[in-house]
């Protein structure tokens, strides 16, 4: 704690400083300067932070582990311990040595001369890193100190700071993702090891069942992902049919067919839709919904349960109309008045120019803005875990109950889970596919909107 | 014009009679309003037929609003009011039965910045055709974008390339595709709204070459901040300020002897 507080102090004293110095070189003359003072004060105020703050946190995590291994060595019978009780006995040795009082459940006899160590190596160590940071900024002040003079270029350091900063960032974002899918395919081949891989994507027969003892009745499960993926194609297609039309149409009529007083309200009232939990969603489904089609059905003379693809697929449809019409909306918007004013000055009424001018030159985003939604209704747990269904049957009838790739993962790891048969990892290869399956739409939508467009810059 | 609509035509085939002139429109005692903001204030003049008439003054003064009126281009605006009356071959263009969208295919266009649809070069033509359905075959299409690339000059340079997109083209072609766009649906009028003003020297040149061509069978009103074009290209000029109709007349007499003084200040650059 009294780290950062030093470490702060002395970057906004080398902050102070940079600016004074450079300011006193020239005797307040700036233009003299090649950078201004707040550059200067940016430079040594960066010196100072940046570098104590990782030494800072890696000293923290080496020094944890360090003082770790070196208590517990002092732990009599250390060598027979299993890893969880490696973490209970260090735990004890903590509480003992940090609490004055003594906690019965806590305390140990035996551990005494380890909690006493434990103690006398955090403070060691706490003094340390204190000396470390402190001489540290102390060079740094005046080395750098020195270094500021009128023709130092201290703008150009900050702003390459700044650029490494943002493209850390991206990367951190880049390497995240990538990390994800390793997890993924290392996973799946895991389980590819024990069900084959054409069972998996040919198979019709979805049945994750392993037996706990060998002479059980169905004992082999069956990893046929074609019904599981069929239901959650047909829900995401029946959610595109209520959302892609509904939302396209709502987003031409804010955009260029609504008065602005109206545009101005209704907008962020769409939106508000996109803020809704899906939990919510999900029970409207549920309890609202499937019912009500079950009845209507029952009137109509069609047989439509309550946990209906219907169902789901409706509900879904209307949570991402905002993403359709919000996004469609900008773009929309964004295609030049020039062009607009061009097509009506030749006698083009609205919706002439919006079918053959508007609309082919706002494509792309359209077209991403459709793949958004897609990628969400692919992706969408909450409303099908809780109005779908569990039944994985090969069926192309809405009215039926079906189940998807998101729901099964989460039948798969719900509860308390070994990661070292079938079951469970069939999950990774569910999400595998599913990431697959976005990652071609999207490649897919990339190729046509590039082939299509109508570039207007 | 359409057949409805007719207002004041005895009274314009008088006028005609007694001037004895080729009058093309009448614009009377025309104001324009953005919410409470006068734009132009109580304009009358009238534009005589396959002549070019220029409107020139400072910016903000009312000209491109005005030229707006005559093709109802306002009418996109929110907030915007048009009062007075604007008689188009002795129609008047703001009658309540009178379709704008119709009047639009009637009077052309041009605007600012060249705004070439990004489509190709041929369709960027055959785009108003196709709207009206003037053309349905084939053929008749390939004749008409024929014909309105070679009266915009511009025929020579893409024929080799009519299946191109048309932003590809120069600054210059774009706004020369931009004129066989307006004519392929041969208007009768043809509004310039400073054409010339993104273009260079050279490209200028041929537009106002093109222009002095268009006149022998279009009605154009030009509004342009460059002075010697409106004084090249121009038969009649009117001076607008502060949204009034300071003056009108020749251009000849605009540029050498003006009958006003702040005409005179703005022509020779001592403005204000």
């Amino acid at each position: 704690m009294y780290v950062v507080i030093a470490i702060l102090l002395f970057s906004f004293y080398g902050f102070y400083l940079g600016k004074k110095k450079s300011a006193n070189l020239v005797s307040n003359k700036v233009s003299e300067l090649h950078s201004t003072p707040i550059y200067h004060g940016y430079y040594i105020f960066l010196w100072c932070f940046v570098p104590s703050l990782i030494v800072l946190i890696s000293w923290q995590v080496l020094d944890n582990y360090l003082i770790k291994s070196l208590v517990l060595n002092l732990v009599p019978g250390f060598e027979t311990l299993d890893k969880g009780n490696i973490n209970f006995v260090f735990e004890k040795i903590k509480t003992m040595a940090t609490q004055e009082t003594i906690d019965p459940f806590f305390y140990d006899e035996q551990l005494i001369p380890a909690s006493k160590k434990y103690n006398w190596l955090t403070k060691i160590s706490n003094i340390t890193l204190f000396t470390v940071i402190l001489s540290f900024l102390a060079i740094v002040l005046v080395y750098v100190k020195n270094k500021i003079q009128a023709e130092f270029t201290a703008r150009v350091y900050v702003e390459k700071f700044i650029k490494t900063i943002l493209f850390m960032c991206s990367v951190v974002a880049i390497f995240t993702t990538l990390g994800i899918v390793l997890s993924l395919l290392l996973e799946s081949l895991r389980f590819f090891q024990s069900v084959s891989i054409f069972d998996f994507l040919f198979g019709t027969h979805w049945s994750p069942q392993i037996a706990i003892r060998e002479d059980q009745v169905g004992s082999s499960g069956a990893f046929g992902s074609v019904p599981v993926l069929a239901g959650t194609l047909l829900i995401t297609l029946i959610a595109m049919t209520v959302s892609v039309p509904v939302g396209l149409f709502s987003a031409i009529y804010l955009s260029d067919y609504a008065p602005r007083k109206v545009r101005t309200i209704m907008k962020p009232l769409l939106e508000i839709l996109a803020g809704i939990p899906t939990v919510v969603y999900g029970f409207f489904a549920a309890l609202t919904i499937g019912p009500f089609l079950r009845k209507f059905g029952e009137s109509m003379g069609l047989d439509i349960v309550s946990e209906s693809a219907l169902a789901a697929g409706l509900v879904m449809g209307i949570m991402i109309i905002p993403f359709i019409s919000s996004l469609s909306d900008d773009v929309i918007n964004a295609v030049p008045q020039e062009l607009k004013d061009g097509s009506y000055a030749l006698g083009a009424t609205k919706s002439e120019t919006m079918v053959r001018v508007i609309l082919p030159a706002a494509l792309p985003g359209i077209i991403g803005s459709i793949l958004l939604a897609v990628s969400r209704a692919i992706g969408e747990t909450m409303i099908v875990v809780m109005a779908a269904g569990m039944s994985a049957r090969l069926t192309a009838n809405p009215f039926e109950a079906v189940t998807t790739v998101t729901v099964q993962i989460v039948t798969l790891l719900v509860g308390d889970q070994e990661f070292d048969n079938p079951k469970t990892l069939a999950a990774f290869a569910l999400g595998l596919q599913l990431f697959l399956l976005t990652l071609f739409l999207n490649l897919f939508a990339l190729k046509i909107v590039q082939k299509y467009r109508e570039k207007y810059e | 014009m359409t057949d409805t609509g007719i207002v004041n035509i005895s009274s314009f085939n008088k006028l005609k009679k007694s001037k004895n002139i080729k009058i093309k429109a009448i614009i009377k005692n025309l104001s324009v309003f953005y919410s409470d903001k006068c734009a132009v204030d109580n304009v009358s003049m009238n534009i005589n037929a396959r002549e070019v008439t220029a409107m020139i003054g400072p910016s903000g003064c009312g000209k491109s609003t005005f030229i707006r009126c005559l093709n109802r281009m306002n009418d996109v605006i929110e907030n915007c009011t048009v009062k007075g009356s604007i008689l188009i071959d002795g129609y008047d263009i703001y009658h309540p039965k009178i379709d704008e969208v119709k009047l639009r295919s009637q009077i052309g266009m041009v605007f600012q910045k060249p705004n070439p649809f990004p489509k190709s070069i041929y369709d960027n033509v055959a785009y108003g055709p196709r709207l009206h359905g003037i053309a349905t075959k084939k053929n008749d299409l390939d004749n008409i974008v024929e014909e309105s690339l070679t009266k915009a000059g511009l025929f020579k340079e893409v024929k080799d390339r009519l299946n191109d997109t048309a932003i590809g083209l120069s600054g210059g072609q774009q706004q020369r595709l931009c004129i066989a766009r307006t004519i392929s649906i041969s208007p009768s009028i043809i509004l310039m709204d400073e054409p010339c003003s993104a273009l260079d020297p050279i490209a200028t040149a041929v537009i106002e070459e093109l222009i002095e061509n268009l006149k022998k069978s279009y009605t154009i009103l030009i509004v342009t901040h460059n002075m010697q074009q409106a004084a090249r290209v121009s038969e009649k000029t009117a001076f607008f300020h502060l949204g009034k109709l300071i003056e009108f007349g020749d251009t000849k007499t605009i540029f050498t002897n003006p009958r006003e003084k702040q005409t005179l200040g703005y022509i020779t650059g001592r403005y204000g």
